[in-house]
């Protein structure tokens, strides 16, 4: 089994205009998505994301730590999301995230092992 | 050559892939598994000659790889190091029991696995190539790099890079279910075409054919094709690559320049390779309906096959050539396939025509649409605008062989 974050991307703005039948569809296809994830591996963990107008960034300029609002990156699709999940291999990470809804762009990232290291 | 080296080359070239891809699927160690047959491959280049070729050369090399592979493993759990292994559809089978569909009529080939995880569409199309003329051919890296006009630290490191996604991102060692496998062998044709293209695609400096490279993917596509027998695309495509290929002795002139078509000496085009792309062609597999990939391939090698059976330039069916172009962009519309009929226009029905036909293409960066502008001016006698349309392509044309044809041309088309 291989370990993978799904990074879900969309354009946001979209869901508060969203009609109830509009999500409806959303919500089948995490159930599709959540479905095969579960027969092929199993979901470690899983989160929708408060809009990336909501994020603090923090980071190290000249040994300080600095607060920003704001994401680390500007784009225009954002990361709305992520599936945390145990499945075969890239291909069926692949299956996987076509059932996602198709406004997405979902990123496959594998996780690593970092040798040496042990959790506190 | 001694036969002892003689037997070397005919087996590694005959066989790397198949050892490659049986050591993978024993020890799933992409990392350690070349180097392995690279050492072994060196071991019997000094061992043959003096204890003469073994009875089973590939079976000799199989053995002396597998032990250096069995020594890098027992070396690492002393260091106690953990190293991921490649996914492999065994293991898939075995943790999916529950859902996944019986893998019916699956062939079961190590081989096939191999191609199939070098040309996977997660990889970039120039490194699954790389990786596919690598594994599955045992193409060096400086060959391969050549092909691809990169230095040869800059493909290894391009192999690398490849190698590292493959078994990080778990790009399985596998055939994928019946209804996938056609798509995935469309994308091994895409892939080995690309290599065959990046041997015809004129470099920077002077080296101007690397035709011989360009053979390699065609090995790639006989190795699939005699896994898959009878697979459209792949039966298209190599009717295709044969055809343009039969060309090449006849693509330099004595001084190393490019000779175009019609300038070529048709008497050293290669009629074993025109005749089996000619029989390719009637293949019942291509007979019937087929995908859009395979038939943008077969209308392609059709245009070919119009060249190599033209005795001389003048006997050219360009009317059919035509028609073979407006099939090839209802299926892929492309500037340069848009070009390319412009010509065939030209050809069948003079230069206005052709010059009417190239209105509205441009491809950014690009001399040839300049370069055949400035050519069908001349045919028409309007000299003053094809010097400008030639300076226009000699300003963006970076190739020095065929910047100096562009030259000579401007400079022959009058004042």
């Amino acid at each position: 089994m291989k370990r993978y974050v799904l990074l879900l991307a969309y354009e946001p703005g979209g869901w508060d205009a969203a009609s109830e039948e509009v999500r409806q569809q959303f919500f089948d296809a995490h159930h599709a998505f959540e479905e095969y994830v579960a027969a092929r591996g199993r979901r470690l963990a899983s989160g929708a994301l408060a809009d990336a107008d909501t994020a603090t960034t923090v980071r190290h300029t000249g040994g300080v730590a600095t607060v920003t609002d704001g994401p680390y990156v500007e784009t225009v699709e954002l990361v709305g999301g992520y599936y945390d999940v145990e499945l075969p291999d890239l291909d069926s990470a692949i299956e996987a995230a076509q059932l996602l809804p198709p406004s997405y762009a979902v990123e496959i990232r594998p996780t690593v092992t970092i040798e040496g290291y042990e959790h506190a | 050559m001694t036969a002892a080296a003689a037997a070397l080359e005919t087996v590694v070239r005959g066989e790397w892939g198949r050892l490659t891809s049986l050591l993978l699927a024993q020890f799933r160690r992409l990392d350690l598994v070349e180097d392995a047959l690279g050492d072994a491959v060196e071991a019997a280049a000094r061992r043959w000659p003096d204890d003469g070729v073994p009875d089973n050369p590939a079976a000799w090399l199989l053995i002396t790889a597998r032990r250096r592979v069995v020594d890098r493993l027992r070396a690492e759990s002393m260091a106690q190091r953990k190293v991921p292994l490649l996914v492999t559809d065994a293991e898939r089978r075995e943790e999916g029991a529950r859902t996944m569909a019986d893998p019916g009529d699956l062939v079961e080939d190590d081989l096939l696995r191999l191609v199939l995880m070098c040309t996977h569409p997660a990889l970039a199309t120039e490194s699954a190539c790389a990786l596919a003329l690598r594994l599955v051919l045992g193409v060096s890296t400086h060959d391969i790099g050549r092909l691809f006009l990169v230095t040869e630290p800059t493909m290894a490191a391009r192999l690398t890079r490849a190698k590292k996604k493959v078994v990080t991102a778990g790009i399985p060692f596998a055939v994928p279910a019946p209804d996938d496998l056609p798509e995935r062998l469309e994308t091994v044709a895409q892939t080995a075409y690309l290599a065959f293209t990046a041997g015809y695609a004129p470099g920077s400096g002077p080296d101007l054919l690397r035709a011989e490279l360009a053979g390699e993917a065609i090995r790639l596509v006989r190795v699939v094709l005699a896994l898959r027998p009878g697979e459209p695309a792949l039966v298209a495509l190599l009717a295709l690559m044969l055809l343009q290929h039969s060309r090449r002795d006849a693509r330099v002139g004595s001084d190393g320049r490019l000779v175009l078509l019609d300038d070529q000496d048709r008497g050293r085009w290669r009629r074993d390779e025109i005749d089996e792309g000619l029989l390719l062609l009637s293949e019942p597999a291509l007979a019937g309906p087929v995908s859009p990939v395979a038939a943008a391939y077969v209308v392609q090698a059709r245009i070919a096959a119009e060249h190599a059976t033209a005795a001389n330039p003048d006997e050219t069916r360009w009317d059919r050539i035509v028609d073979h172009y407006d099939l090839l962009l209802e299926l892929t519309p492309s500037p340069s396939a848009r070009l390319a009929r412009a010509v065939a226009v030209a050809q069948a029905d003079g230069p206005q025509a052709g010059l009417a036909a190239l209105a509205g293409i441009e491809i950014a960066g690009s001399h040839r649409v300049d370069a055949v502008r400035a050519e069908l001016l001349v045919r028409a006698g309007r000299t003053a605008e094809a010097r400008t349309a030639y300076d226009a392509a000699i300003a963006v044309c970076r190739n020095d062989a065929e910047r100096a044809h562009l030259v000579e041309r401007r400079d022959q088309s009058g004042p």
